[in-house]
């Protein structure tokens, strides 16, 4: 896995900036094929048009609505990009969730976050402060790096919990001849005595909690996008801050329709895979929480390895 | 029996988890460049520099120049210098942008001269600055050189008039360019890639869209 991640172009490319960087990574395009360069034409076509539209919206307000649904096609196409949290979002849904509805909610929630981190980003430093394109770049650097870190201490909080569930498990010792029940405290041992094959979940931090939500959303989103910012820095040069933030917003939620997919796609596979070995069965318990410790582990290598793309790129 | 099951999903869980989050990495230009070059051609005839004339687009434009001039005027080109200093420096580290190449063999480039940025009446920014060739290369054999961002965070498009002019060429030298089609069919792809094959390996997107521009002297 971490190997995969190591010869990933995009992670190698992370090592330098490019040139005309706004101050947060990209990162690469890899090989990409004809869904690959669809998808990248289709984002390119609704640039323009949120360029376009930022343009004509700052001239005549009508134009607002077209301006928002082009933002909003945007948003869809290019999440499906690099960065927007895609991973830590469907690797904590991995890890962690098994309600759908929340995994959802949790993506718009960190599109929405990640909207107002640029919208506080430019609002302050280019309508506020006057600063110049150098000063805006490092300014975008700085909560880069404090979104990366986030990334990874989200990653190292969620393998704690993981590991130490996937080893709960592995303590549970099957008994010899009944494999799947518990004692209830009617037979020789008490309801304590370690025989249970599966942990009860409720001990395993399976209930959701707000801060362990509100923890999610941070990390996922609190990496300000390239086209969100330069939008903004746009509309304000044509003294429309406003129409700059509506269309970010619109983007968000362009966004959060790709993510919250990928989120519940990695909800569907998990349960699926667990049906598959059997419900309820030591098997699907198993490979429960090992996945769940992988996609942990995999949050962590991932805010990581970006840090280290940070750094050695001297950011 | 449990060992072989927990290895497997193991295995599974280890092939699986990359899928979900270095699945293909798509950025996508977020900065667009209408591009301009020239060929400087030495006392000799030999082509010594590739001097690169870059206008970014509105948005791009509006960044790098947000915060300078006064009274709502474009900043200067003296106001622009730190930037275009900084965007050319670290362009190093991408080779330019620029690959050119004589046969099989590509050519080293020495340090950037004569750089700036100006922007416009209406605020749209242009960089321009001179590549030299690390040695003048001959113009007798067919010269090749494309000029695109491996990441593809930059698109780099020649300019529509004018997108390569030769100066101080020798009498009879020519250029073209050729436009890849990526979509179209597999052979012309199959053969930009293998042109160009080994110039940046696993990030070389850019490179498929990218026109190429050809020079022959006689």
């Amino acid at each position: 896995m971490a190997l995969t991640l190591a010869s990933s172009p995009a992670f190698a490319q992370l090592a330098r900036r490019n040139p005309f960087s706004i101050g947060v990574n990209e990162g690469a395009v890899g090989q990409a094929g004809r869904l690959g360069l669809w998808l990248l034409r289709q984002q390119a076509h609704f640039y323009q048009i949120l360029r376009v539209g930022v343009e004509n919206a700052a001239h005549n307000p009508s134009a607002l609505f077209s301006l928002a649904l082009g933002a909003f096609a945007y948003g869809v196409f290019h999440a499906a990009g690099p960065g927007h949290g895609k991973a830590v979002i469907s690797s904590y849904m991995l890890a962690n969730e098994r309600a759908m509805n929340r995994g959802v909610a949790l993506s718009f929630l960190a599109a929405f976050w990640q909207a107002t981190v640029a919208i506080a980003l430019v609002g302050v430093a280019s309508v506020l402060l006057g600063v110049t394109a150098q000063t805006m770049t490092a300014a975008a650097g700085f909560v880069e790096k404090c979104a990366f870190a986030a990334i990874a201490g989200f990653g190292a909080w969620l393998s704690w919990r993981k590991g130490a569930a996937l080893a709960a498990v592995f303590r549970a010792q099957a008994p010899q001849n009944s494999r799947f029940r518990c004692d209830d405290g009617a037979g020789p041992h008490g309801a304590d005595c370690p025989h249970c094959i599966a942990p009860d979940p409720k001990q395993l931090g399976e209930d959701f909690s707000w801060r362990q939500g509100a923890a999610t959303v941070l990390a996922a989103g609190s990496r300000p996008c390239s086209g969100a910012i330069l939008a903004l820095v746009f509309s304000a040069s044509l003294g429309a801050f406003s129409i700059g933030v509506w269309a970010t917003l619109a983007m968000a939620a362009g966004t959060a329709l790709t993510t919250s997919g990928l989120a519940a796609a990695a909800v569907l596979f998990k349960s699926s895979m667990k049906r598959l070995l059997g419900a309820q069965s030591r098997r699907a318990e198993i490979f429960g929480r090992t996945f769940e410790a992988a996609a942990a582990l995999a949050v962590l290598l991932l805010g990581l390895s970006l840090l280290l793309g940070l750094w050695a790129s001297g950011g | 029996m449990t060992l072989r099951l927990f290895l497997t999903i193991l295995s599974l869980a280890a092939l699986a988890a990359p899928v979900v989050f270095a699945a293909p990495a798509l950025a996508h230009p977020h900065v667009w460049v209408a591009a301009r070059e020239e060929i400087l051609f030495d006392s000799n005839g030999d082509i010594a520099a590739i001097r690169h004339i870059w206008t970014f687009d509105e948005m791009y434009s509006a960044f790098a120049v947000q915060g300078l001039g006064k009274d709502g005027q474009p900043p200067t080109r003296e106001e622009l210098a730190p930037l275009a200093k900084t965007n050319v420096e670290s362009l190093a580290d991408f080779q330019y942008f620029t690959a050119a190449k004589t046969g099989p063999k590509y050519h080293e480039f020495g340090t950037p001269t004569d750089y700036s940025l100006e922007a416009d009446a209406s605020k749209i920014v242009t960089l321009r600055f001179t590549l030299p060739l690390k040695t003048p290369v001959t113009s007798k054999k067919p010269f090749t050189f494309i000029v695109y961002d491996p990441t593809y965070f930059v698109d780099i498009e020649l300019d529509k008039q004018m997108p390569v002019v030769l100066k101080n060429a020798p009498a009879g030298c020519s250029m073209s360019t050729i436009k890849p089609e990526p979509l179209s069919a597999s052979e012309t792809s199959k053969l930009s890639e293998s042109f160009f094959s080994g110039l940046s390996p696993g990030s070389d997107f850019g490179i498929k869209l990218a026109t190429r521009t050809l020079v022959v002297c006689p």
